[in-house]
């Protein structure tokens, strides 16, 4: 009962940070210069446009229930209609939220399965004998260059090296999953992989801290004194106590790879979101790029809500006090 | 996996000797402990914050943190010798040989677990009686404890705890095994006054029950003598006074145990100020070149600074001191006389 | 005081030699970055060390203006950051309650948007170009390094000795500026030299996108995205600004852990 109270606390606190980015989004596409029908429409728009969307958004009401209007509208699914194209922006987001979908999900398995295990282990080397040698070295540096290797660079080589030599992996060609699932699969390994690099090295080196954190805890030392297996410690307990900051990691690296797919659907030609917000900046097609940051920025709320939820399932003392865990 | 001989001790340390290693250098630990325990006994071990006893209790089940590492010498429980053991016989000898119970008790337990489910796993399918099921056996080990309302216990989280709760859920854990010997590091020092007392009475009798081996690591020398009957002292990473407890502590024999038993408050009478051993105790790099406790000490002579006490025999007590019998036969250690009255439990606190 | 270890020092001289490479740019030592040689998309040879772009232009001079351009942009934004963060912060941890409360919640809207998103959302609003893409490595620094110099501020703010500062009647500035800010310094030094590091990857994506940096100005961003056009013919044009510019980020990392663990030193504990 508590921890349902903390959690609906959560729950509304983000709510409210849903409502303070939407007025962000807001006041920022309504502040640029040229004002707001020009924004949305372009120079060229007719006069039957201009009323059109006068009356569409209430603009000769006050900002509050313009706001209000737009808001609610995307809370429905109505993002508006897209200057360029003249379709609506939610039909488009919604055939093209599959593919940036995908993209996050295999990058956030690649995290959750190869880094966190790999941060375990270099977490329990770092603890054991031969701490501080050789090893230690080439895992602070590979997983520092992996946090420090943007998309747009690996990518870019990623695209040169199979495009250039036959390594069996196609660029481009991007056929639905429903499809085509081997094609599929072929079209979106070479992306997939290369937007996990940073996922898996900062999941690794978030997990490694926990985990380090984690050891030096009284009940570690109790558990190995009892005569527990180092296997048995790290799966009972060690695990357990190091996943609330792991999992919030999770979160925080789902975030970045949100932004992180709009590179690289951009650089591999991909029909996911990213792509169609980017062109959409260059096309000045504003009823696109806010509709797609909304929904980026709306995700990342409810994730962090879920991820809230989950952690105060394993702590149960998260639902005592609102200072959260013991350090 | 029983070599033990009757005569032979169950806790043996020769010369044990532990550095660790700290950004600016080594710090010495143990510096060259001698010590026997025999089954059965209740060992009260004394000493300061940085004596090293913390390190020798670790270093019975080899829990000393990495950072630390053993230089020379041995440790034997229960006739293994615990630095050379294989990992897998050393678990082994964890698990069935010793308990530990810590000073943070709350702590000592994983917080994101029942503690129903943790002392299940501290049974580890070792049951009484193969008719009980595990959870009368999780109860009947915290009904041993004294603990009351075992089943909602073991519902419990261990931050729904009290310290004394929590400490006495860990000796359950501890005893859950029988082990043969059980290292209680300040097992009361972060509990409330008022519970003390029972926490101690809980442990020893469970202990005398089992006919376990106990080695309790405190500061407060009159509290262990008043419970324990034998006393080690420990100062600067060495055992400088060891003995059955009365003696100890009524003709303490080392100048350290003499300062340690006048500072105590329990000895002074109302309005008398206490004696306070003036300096702090030694942080050695190495080997300390004479006595550690030379620069605190009142009588000290020149070879204190540069020669290592031989071990003497003074009265029933074992002592690190160039001028044990001097002393002795002086009586320049006069303790005042102690109020029998006053508990001797005031000297806690950390 | 311990010293940092060898890792972070060599990425403290990586750095070194970026910025003097920079300085060594601006100077004209390497020649002039808009000088056309005649020859296009020519290997690295004698005459171009780093070859030729599209034009003919020769690469070294223009990487160089490009390093001064990414590491400048990125530092006056960090430094903008750090400002606001570090006022945002004390204030917000010292005082609490309703200022908390107010901080916290922008924080916690900034925070809501991924760092390419909100780059995005201001490179939309403001135009592409330079401006943008410094507001947006300033808006996506700023929630991170609030967050944690505010954190800083009220483990601080929770002392004794700030308490027995406060009834021996020190003033609210005094107190901030002689007490709390002295205290959270070491947070403000490793979260500014993060912010740094994002700042680079921040103007490297935008650009790469064609959000930030125009060309022909240059940007390691802007590098890599006009030499990945030509990277099947001329792959030198990507892999001399996409090696420097993760060891720009790789070295600023590496800086950072060192100063924090030399601030939060750490116990290892063996399972065994």
């Amino acid at each position: 009962m508590r921890l349902f109270t903390w959690w609906l606390r959560r729950a509304l606190s983000g709510a409210g940070t849903l409502v303070g980015v939407s007025i962000l989004i807001f006041i920022a596409v309504r502040a640029m210069p040229g004002g707001f029908a020009e924004t949305i429409l372009g120079p060229f728009a007719t006069e039957e446009q201009r009323a059109e969307l006068a009356e569409r958004y209430g603009l000769d009401q006050s900002v509050l229930v313009q706001y209000w209007n737009w808001f609610t509208a995307a809370l429905s699914g109505d993002f508006g209609t897209s200057m360029v194209s003249q379709q609506p922006v939610g039909a488009e987001l919604a055939s093209r939220f599959p593919v940036t979908a995908q993209l996050t999900v295999m990058a956030i398995l690649a995290a959750a399965f190869i880094g966190v295990p790999l941060g375990v282990l270099a977490a329990v080397r770092a603890g054991g004998p031969g701490a501080g040698g050789r090893g230690a070295v080439v895992g602070r540096l590979a997983g520092g260059l992996g946090v420090s290797l943007p998309e747009f660079v690996l990518g870019s080589i990623v695209v040169y090296l199979f495009s250039r030599y036959a390594l069996g992996l196609s660029v481009g060609g991007y056929v639905p999953l429903g499809d085509d699932p081997v094609g599929n699969l072929r079209a979106m390994l070479l992306p997939a992989a290369v937007l996990s690099v940073f996922a898996i090295s900062a999941t690794a080196r978030t997990t490694r801290d926990a985990v380090l954190n984690v050891l030096v805890e009284p009940y570690v030392t109790a558990a190995v004194a009892r005569g527990e297996t180092p296997w048995a410690v790290i799966r009972q307990h060690i695990l357990r106590n190091a996943a609330p900051p792991v999992l919030v990691l999770l979160t925080t690296v789902s975030a970045y790879l949100l932004g992180g797919a709009i590179i690289v659907e951009y650089l591999f030609n991909l029909p996911g979101v990213g792509s169609y917000v980017v062109h959409a900046v260059g096309r000045r097609d504003y009823a696109v790029v806010q509709a797609g940051v909304l929904l980026a920025a709306a995700l990342f709320i409810v994730l962090n809500v879920v991820v809230d939820l989950v952690v105060g399932l394993i702590d149960p003392r998260l639902g005592v006090t609102t200072a959260g865990r013991r350090t | 996996m029983n070599q033990l001989t009757p005569a032979e001790p169950v806790v043996v340390a020769r010369d044990l000797v532990v550095d660790y290693l700290a950004a600016h250098g080594p710090v010495r630990a143990l510096d060259g402990v001698d010590l026997a325990v025999d089954a059965g006994e209740t060992v009260g071990v004394v000493g300061e914050s940085g004596s090293g006893k913390s390190t020798l209790g670790a270093a019975l089940g080899r829990l000393l943190p990495s950072r630390a590492e053993r230089r020379h010498g041995s440790m034997h429980v229960a006739g293994h010798s615990v630095f050379d053991l294989a990992p897998q016989p050393l678990r082994q000898l964890r698990r069935d040989q010793l308990g530990f119970v810590f000073q943070d008790p709350i702590g000592a337990l994983d917080p994101t677990m029942r503690v129903g489910a943790q002392v299940r796993r501290a049974l580890r399918g070792r049951q009484p009686s193969p008719r009980r099921s595990t959870r009368d056996a999780v109860a009947a080990l915290l009904d041993q404890v004294r603990l009351r309302d075992p089943a909602r216990v073991a519902r419990a989280y261990p931050h729904q705890l009290s310290g004394g709760m929590a400490q006495r859920v860990a000796l359950a854990m501890a005893m859950a095994v029988q082990p043969r010997v059980l290292v209680a590091d300040e097992p009361t020092a972060a509990l409330d006054s008022q519970v003390r007392d029972e926490v101690l009475d809980t442990i020893l009798a469970l202990t005398r029950a089992a006919g376990t081996t106990v080695l309790w690591l405190s500061h407060d020398l009159n509290a262990v003598a008043r419970r324990c009957a034998r006393v080690v002292v420990m100062y600067g990473g060495r055992v400088v006074e060891d003995g059955p407890a009365h003696a100890v502590l009524a003709r303490p024999a080392h100048p350290y145990t003499h300062a340690l038993a006048s500072s105590a408050p329990s000895h002074a009478r109302p309005g008398e100020r206490l004696t306070p051993i003036p300096g702090r105790p030694p942080l050695l790099a190495g080997p300390a070149p004479g006595c550690a406790f030379a620069e605190r000490c009142r009588f000290v002579v020149d070879r204190c600074a540069t020669e290592r006490p031989p071990l003497a025999r003074v009265n029933g007590q074992a002592v690190l001191c160039h001028r044990a019998e001097e002393l002795r036969s002086t009586a320049a250690l006069p303790l005042p006389a102690r109020p029998t009255d006053i508990p001797a439990e005031i000297g806690g606190g950390r | 005081m311990k010293r940092l270890d060898w890792l972070s020092r060599c990425g403290l001289i990586c750095l070194m030699v970026l910025v003097a490479a920079a300085v060594a740019g601006w100077f004209g030592l390497a020649g002039d970055p808009a000088a056309i040689d005649g020859d296009r998309l020519r290997p690295p040879g004698a005459a171009a060390w780093l070859g030729t772009d599209d034009l003919g232009r020769s690469l070294l001079p223009r990487l160089l203006e490009g390093i001064g351009a990414t590491l400048l942009l990125s530092s006056l934004a960090v430094l903008v950051t750090a400002v606001v963060s570090t006022a945002l912060g004390i204030v917000a941890g010292y005082v609490g309650g309703a200022v908390n409360e107010a901080v916290l919640r922008l924080v916690e809207v900034l925070y809501a948007f991924p760092s390419i998103v909100l780059a995005i959302l201001v490179a939309a609003v403001v135009g592409p170009g330079r401006p943008a893409a410094m507001a947006a490595i300033v808006l996506v620094t700023i929630p991170l390094m609030t967050r944690l110099v505010r954190a800083a501020a009220a483990t601080v703010a929770s002392r004794d000795y700030i308490t027995s500062a406060v009834v021996s009647g020190v003033g609210m500035p005094t107190m901030l500026v002689r007490h709390v800010l002295p205290n959270v310094g070491g947070t403000i030094a490793v979260q500014g030299t993060y912010a740094l590091s994002i700042g680079i990857l921040v103007e490297g994506g935008l650009s790469f996108l064609g959000l930030g940096v125009q060309p022909p100005q240059a940007s390691l961003g802007v590098l890599i995205a006009q030499g990945g056009i030509y990277m099947v013919a001329a792959p030198w044009l990507v892999i001399a600004p996409g090696v420097v510019l993760v060891l720009a980020i790789l070295s600023i990392n590496v800086l950072g852990d060192g100063l924090r663990d030399r601030l939060e030193p750490r116990e290892a504990r063996s399972l065994t």
